[in-house]
């Protein structure tokens, strides 16, 4: 999973900035990652970036699953932040849309906007292929790090052998 | 509670009640369908729409779109043995006020629902927490649902609150000290002698806005407050007095419990409160000025950054004072705010003003049931002769996503629960208030306490 960076310094980013609650009625998923992050960045979806870096508790407020269908729609296969709020995050994951990586405020710091990074989650690691540097993430708490393992909630059979 | 099983610092948890709406359950029906699976406990789930429905008697859909996923709701609850409150039904309403007012919310339930303020129905001592459409699906097909084990904080709050000042106010005041990301992780039980003092409305109001301080869930233990409200709703238990005799023995809050965390909230002498920015957490007295990035961020960059980047999308200065910010609409209504007793405060506070000119200003109850009893008492009577809309029931202004939106750049005095950046519409400018300060506003074009 190498890809580019759209970094976003702010904390809070809310799911109605992630997908409009216009959007709401959007079933196509094409269609949605059109709208993913409009509220913030509406150039958002023809970025090309692999993954989003931002601040803290990220996908904060409404339930709406369409937030991680939109920004996977549009290429996303991250979101790599210093805290998430719990139902976006569970919605990304039992869903298998994409993974929400915490990360520690020095990664959150040093990698630039466009930087060119890798995220390996095995090894633990998020590398920024533009700087040189490796940086840590946090480990999946609980089960969660079975359910990606099992390919969203309907896989996992939690008994530890998903 | 119910916990089935567990798994590290995760519990399976049987759902005792499930609610359902048109936006966030189209694709877990689809999914139910191409799996061959059925609903589990179609008796344990009870459907209504509220995301999309217009207020206005006769008016169309936004669009099509929210049409079709109104009917698709239609078809799923039909296909899958599911009771539905749909249009035309005296029990429709908004997902969080019809529950408790059927008595399908009851103390020690196990409640989610594919809606992050399904915290509300926590203020009869249930746990209930929002989740997305997988898990809904989950729930659906399985009445059961994943939840990683999450810490316990209190918030005491004690002290009576000033003239004016209502469970809004104290709950606006409880996030602007919490952060809106700070109750993240945590399950919060409200406590303290200005919790038990209120009713369940304001309690309501009250758990309904934990999601916004970040916690997963926010509760109140049941007391007699909890029980008479209940008493005689059409699905409480038969033998009522044993389900109270129940209830008491069991959820009340063991003295001396210990919490992860603890947060004391002094409300005593509160004043109404006013958010001036994009997150809840951004709010002041209605007596004080908008304040600057500076001196809110306290040494903090990232927050000094955000509130001048709210003080923009705002069209705000600082040191403005609240009271000189002119609205250009009201908004009374939302899952926070559109219970009777809110409506009758907020028909109070008007004390026979009208709508100011300029001002467009609309009530939409929290249900067909609350419409219909607000009329009987004559709220509706007072609002109308006072230059307001009087609109049915539904989710309406608070999200932008049916038929009443916020124009870009039009500023909202607004009883709903965000203050998001397009929340309520593309561009529109959100202040978060209580009823009464609403109904104020709408008097004077400004706020003003009540």
């Amino acid at each position: 999973m190498r890809g580019a960076v759209a970094k976003y310094e702010r904390d809070n980013i809310d799911t109605d900035v992630i997908i409009p609650g216009q959007y709401l009625k959007v079933h196509d998923y094409d269609e949605l990652a059109t709208h993913a992050m409009e509220g913030l960045d509406p150039g958002f979806h023809k970025r090309g970036a692999k993954y989003v870096l931002a601040g803290r508790n990220f996908g904060c407020g409404s339930s709406r699953e369409h937030a991680p269908i939109a920004l996977s729609g549009s290429g996303i296969e991250a979101v790599l932040a210093l805290s998430f709020a719990r139902i976006f995050y569970r919605n990304a994951v039992d869903g298998a849309f994409l993974l929400p990586v915490e990360i520690e405020e020095e990664a959150y710091r040093s990698i630039p906007d466009g930087a060119e990074i890798e995220v390996d989650i095995d090894a633990g690691t998020v590398a920024d292929h533009t700087s040189g540097r490796t940086h840590r993430i946090k480990p999946f708490p609980g089960i969660i790090a079975e359910i990606i393992r099992a390919g969203g909630i309907f896989n996992y059979r939690g008994d530890g052998a998903a | 509670m119910h916990e089935i099983s567990r798994e590290g610092s995760s519990s399976l948890l049987y759902v005792d009640r499930h609610l359902v709406h048109e936006v966030t359950s189209p694709q877990a029906f689809e999914g139910l369908r191409m799996a061959s699976r059925g609903v589990r406990r179609p008796d344990l789930t009870l459907a209504t729409m509220d995301h999309n429905v217009p207020t206005r008697g006769g008016l169309p859909m936004a669009d099509d779109t929210s049409a079709s996923q109104m009917r698709a709701l239609e078809r799923n609850c039909a296909e899958f043995g599911i009771r539905l409150y749909g249009m035309g039904s005296p029990g429709r309403g908004i997902v969080h006020v019809i529950g408790p007012q059927t008595g399908f919310t009851l103390p020690g339930c196990t409640i989610v629902c594919g809606d992050s303020h399904t915290s509300t129905h926590g203020a009869f001592g249930a746990l209930a927490f929002g989740i997305g459409t997988s898990d809904v699906e989950h729930v659906l097909a399985t009445q059961t649902v994943w939840l990683e084990k999450p810490r316990t904080l209190e918030v005491r709050v004690s002290g009576a609150p000033g003239p004016g000042a209502t469970a809004k106010d104290v709950m606006l005041y409880v996030i602007r000290r919490l952060g809106a990301g700070g109750g993240a992780g945590h399950v919060i039980e409200y406590t303290g002698d200005a919790i038990r003092s209120m009713g369940m409305d304001g309690r309501m109001t009250v758990c309904n806005m934990s999601i916004e301080a970040g916690a997963r869930a926010g509760l109140i233990s049941p007391d007699g407050t909890t029980y008479e409200y209940l008493r005689g709703r059409p699905m409480a238990p038969g033998d009522y007095e044993a389900a109270v005799a129940g209830w008491r023995a069991g959820l009340h809050t063991d003295p001396g419990a210990e919490f992860d965390r603890l947060l004391e909230v002094d409300v005593a002498g509160l004043e109404p409160q006013v958010s001036w920015g994009t997150t809840p957490e951004m709010t002041c007295g209605i007596s004080d000025m908008v304040p600057d990035p500076a001196e809110f961020a306290a040494g903090d960059p990232a927050r000094e950054a955000a509130a001048r980047r709210a003080l923009e999308y705002m069209d705000l200065e600082p040191g403005t004072r609240i009271r000189d910010i002119a609205v250009d609409r009201v908004f009374i209504g939302s899952c926070t705010n559109a219970r009777l007793s809110d409506l009758r405060e907020a028909a109070r506070a008007l004390r026979g003003g009208r709508v100011a000119p300029g001002v467009r200003a609309m009530v939409v109850p929290g249900s067909e049931e609350v419409r219909l009893q607000a009329e009987e008492e004559g709220i509706s009577g007072i609002f109308e002769g006072a230059g307001f809309e009087w609109r049915e029931s539904g989710c309406s202004m608070c999200l932008g996503m049916n038929p009443d939106v916020l124009g870009d750049g039009e500023r909202c005095a607004s009883t709903s629960n965000r203050n998001f950046e397009g929340r309520q519409g593309a561009g529109g400018r959100t202040h978060l208030v209580s009823p009464a300060v609403a109904a104020r506003a709408a008097v004077r074009g400004r706020f003003e306490a009540p």
